[in-house]
């Protein structure tokens, strides 16, 4: 198991926005986990990042906890986050913001010496760049690329601290339902060429079905089921979580 | 790595050496020179903080004031050397910078501004109203410094030149850290902070990191500053003099190093001149930053572009 979440529970002052909420990836999975819009979702993504600390329950990465530590610290464990709203860095150019994250990783960094040296990381950012369509964009700025684009530049910023797991908060956020297709299509490609492990967020059920291993069901902060996407398709609860009340 | 000299550079400060051969230039104006790259090497200094990490410091006084203190201090006991004032400046600097940036970058937003000025007023009101080192009058009446035993820098020349190498070191400096893996992640901490520590950077390390280069380049500054005043005071503290900084950054343009250069000249030449004509020069002053702020919001060296056109 590369991730296991355990009894994760999460209050903001009376409001829980996660109760008990359990389950484990296993290596190499397309993991993702669904819900209608206020599920809790990007919450659980927050507190395993790092972004908050959980009330109650604990978070293993590869065997070794990482329950509260800071974001910095998971990433550099190998768990890297997209967000749900793009988050790049507006006014600097594409490459820059790949060359930014890709070095990262290099000897340099965390060291004295990177303060007089620049480690040259220019081909895996471009080998990036180019898997996602995006490298004659390399010298335009951020904040001019496309909303598509910049869902695109978001994905290669994570890709490129080299992580094992990747945590995908709603990648087609935005997309129409042809470029969601695309993109989809895209990243379990990307995954499976890089050995990625994947956990993707998701509210639109049918984006996930094709290309999961394994789906679990957040609905107002709880898991009410897990299993294949065939299982939690006729799970008569989950039917009900989507059609009756919520907002999708 | 970027070379950070290049032809264009080398060609700059050759000229800037050349300035005291000019037959029969006065005296009066070497020193303006000597305060016009020195003001211009410290708001290039800031820049490194506002300009390329996104942090706007109101505490450089500080940095400035304990550095010429510190050079006061060593000679007003006999010690003249430069190089034990700029050691004994990061010294001092170097610590007092230490907590300063550990508790401004504790928090985010608005706080750094607001704890940089809180320390730097501490600071000045030690200086000011307490006599351990002077009171309100400071210490005056210093010799001259000495490059080496039997070297005194005594002529403006020689005053100007001292400048002119810190300049030269400064800028090599900056160039170097904004060029190199540190120098991208205080962009990425400007661009978006938030982001930078999901690529796995701890934040406040870097930004600890930018006001330390920042404050003890601005306090070898100060160092040098009493060799040619022959005096460290007060007012080198308070909190105009961080504000002054700021302006010359703001007019010289934010993240390019050399503009704030330019616009911390142009601000120590332009208060010399409309001081020495009128008494309120401050509003000459004000009326002069505020149309470049309006009109020209990349700074003087926005000009440029305009120039080419």
């Amino acid at each position: 198991m590369i991730l296991e979440v355990d009894g994760i529970g999460k209050h903001f002052g009376a409001l829980a926005a996660l109760t008990r909420v359990s389950f484990s990836v296993r290596e190499g999975q397309v993991f993702s986990v669904i819900g209608p819009n206020g599920a809790g979702k990007s919450t659980l993504f927050n507190v395993i990042s790092g972004l908050h600390q959980p009330t109650t329950g604990s978070v293993q990465f590869a065997g070794r906890p990482i329950t509260g530590l800071p974001p910095e610290v998971v990433n550099r464990r190998g768990l890297a986050k997209t967000f749900q709203i793009t988050n790049v860095f507006p006014e600097i150019s594409v490459l820059d913001n790949v060359r930014v994250a890709a070095q990262s990783r290099t000897p340099e960094s965390g060291r004295l010496s990177s303060l007089w040296r620049r480690p040259d990381v220019d081909a895996s950012a471009l080998v990036l760049l180019e898997a996602f369509g995006l490298a004659r964009r390399r010298d335009e700025l951020a904040e001019n690329l496309s909303h598509g684009e910049q869902r695109y530049l978001e994905i290669c910023l994570a890709l490129a601290t080299a992580p094992r797991l990747l945590l995908l908060d709603e990648p087609t956020a935005g997309m129409t339902p042809g470029e969601t297709r695309e993109a989809t299509a895209l990243i379990r490609r990307i995954a499976l060429d890089r050995g990625l492990t994947l956990l993707l967020i998701e509210h639109d059920m049918s984006v996930v079905m094709g290309i999961s291993d394994r789906v679990a069901v957040l609905h107002f902060g709880e898991k009410i089921a897990e299993g294949t996407p065939e299982q939690v398709r006729n799970d008569p609860r989950v039917v009900e979580a989507y059609l009756g009340g919520a907002d999708d | 790595m970027s070379k950070p000299l290049t032809w264009r550079t080398a060609a700059v400060f050759a000229a800037l050496a050349a300035l005291p051969l000019v037959p029969g230039i006065p005296r009066y104006y070497l020193l303006l020179a000597f305060d016009a790259l020195l003001f211009g090497a410290i708001a290039m200094s800031l820049d490194l903080l506002m300009g390329y990490t996104g942090l706007v410091s109101f505490g450089h006084a500080a940095f400035y004031g304990l550095g010429a203190y510190s050079t006061a201090i060593l000679m007003e006991r006999g010690i003249l050397s430069l190089w034990a004032s700029i050691a004994f400046a990061l010294l001092v600097v170097g610590l007092y910078a230490f907590v300063v940036s550990y508790f401004a970058t504790a928090r985010r937003g608005i706080y750094f501004a607001l704890l940089t000025l809180i320390f730097a007023e501490v600071v000045y009101t030690f200086f000011r109203y307490t006599q351990t080192f002077g009171g309100s009058d400071g210490i005056q009446g210093l010799p001259d410094a000495v490059l080496f035993p039997g070297v005194p820098i005594d002529t403006p020349a020689r005053k100007y030149y001292l400048v002119l190498a810190y300049l030269l070191v400064a800028w090599t400096v900056c160039r170097v850290v904004v060029a190199s893996h540190f120098g991208r992640v205080l962009v990425a901490i400007r661009e978006n902070e938030d982001r930078a520590r999901f690529l796995g950077y701890n934040v406040q390390r870097y930004k600890m990191g930018a006001c330390m280069i920042s404050a003890l380049l601005t306090g070898v500054g100060g160092a040098v500053y009493p060799m040619r005043s022959a005096f460290a005071t007060p007012d080198l503290l308070v909190w105009t003099e961080s504000g002054e900084f700021i302006i010359s950054v703001m007019i010289g343009g934010l993240g390019t190093l050399v503009g704030p250069i330019i616009g911390g000249a142009f601000f120590t030449i332009l208060r010399d001149k409309v001081s020495s004509v009128v008494d309120w020069y401050f509003i000459v002053i004000g009326a002069v930053l505020i149309v470049i702020v309006l009109f020209m919001p990349k700074g003087l060296l926005g000009l440029r572009r305009l120039l080419r056109v």
